[in-house]
């Protein structure tokens, strides 16, 4: 087999697609989560609280979440019926536990007992392992002061992304 | 065919098209099918925003979250998230949307009073945001 411009091309679009699959890999490793686009989902679900990504539970959290939204945690969160069935489209659609989820959503997922469908972030296996190292005064801080206020620390949590190296902790 | 031209009129109809003045116009005349004559005050609002009051949950007043201040940021009171100025002469967002008004309006009444709001508190409360400027 002699260098020809056939092998030589088979061999440039060998690196190229493993290059591209390495790219991809590196992407999952970012703890990035999709969002759903458009302004709904933020103006409906971010307003209280950080618009957490969908990814960060299982879709039955979520469906079980929005058949109770008069009362969300204590409060009443109603939605009309067209944006609370739109809402959770976007939901189940970029659930952890999707059909096109990545591989950290698959983490997430697989953290997740299968009896379970947890409606609090805060106290999957994943999030507590991933946050075992701050202490409990940092959480206290006036600009942090619930564990529900992603965005206090991760900078670019409305876009799904909570890579460690964007974390800015307030003092 | 009407529905086609409801949906036209909806999609081509500018967010911003009401204006805060608008949506407090409204409230007014809704206020004044139960209670006729009535007008809306800016100090009985502010009262309003500031008492504070029973049969709510955690917020016990308007001011839990939107601080003393209207036109300054507020936090939620229980996960901490910012919330933007409630005055529309510091958020030109605020009172723009007749539904977004209502929503929110049932949502809070029913945290801070545990009930819902009567329109003639509704539109003092508006009329006191309004005249912050």
């Amino acid at each position: 087999m002699g260098v020809n411009i056939k092998n030589l091309s088979i061999l440039i679009a060998a690196v190229a697609l493993a290059g591209a699959w390495v790219g991809q890999g590196q992407a999952d490793n970012e703890v990035v989560f999709p969002m759903p686009t458009g302004p709904l989902y933020v103006k409906e679900c971010g307003s209280c609280h950080t618009a957490y990504a969908p990814g960060l539970l299982p879709a039955r959290s979520w469906q079980k979440m929005m058949n109770e939204l008069d009362n969300h945690f204590g409060e009443d969160a109603s939605l009309d019926e067209p944006d609370r069935l739109a809402i959770l489209r976007m939901l189940t659609d970029h659930a952890a536990d999707n059909p096109n989820a990545n591989m950290l959503m698959r983490r997430v997922a697989a953290s997740i007992p299968r009896g379970a469908a947890p409606q609090r972030i805060t106290e999957t296996q994943l999030f507590r392992f991933q946050h075992d190292e701050v202490p409990a005064h940092i959480w206290k801080r006036a600009k942090i002061g619930s564990k529900a206020n992603c965005g206090a620390c991760h900078t670019r949590a409305n876009e799904g992304r909570y890579p460690e190296r964007e974390v800015r902790i307030p003092r | 065919m009407m529905r086609l031209l409801a949906l036209l009129f909806v999609m081509t109809t500018p967010a911003w098209a009401t204006t805060p003045q608008q949506i407090l116009d409204s409230l007014v005349q809704e206020a004044r099918q139960t209670q006729s004559g009535f007008t809306a005050s800016v100090s009985r609002g502010e009262q309003f925003y500031r008492a504070k009051q029973t049969g709510g949950k955690e917020a016990d007043s308007c001011a839990s979250c939107h601080t003393d201040n209207p036109k300054a940021e507020g936090r939620h009171i229980k996960t901490h998230k910012a919330i933007e100025a409630l005055a529309p002469s510091a958020n030109k967002q605020r009172f723009t949307d007749p539904a977004q008004v209502e929503k929110w309006f049932r949502r809070n009444c029913r945290e801070v009073l545990g009930r819902v709001c009567t329109p003639q508190e509704k539109a003092d409360f508006t009329a006191y945001v309004l005249s912050v400027k």
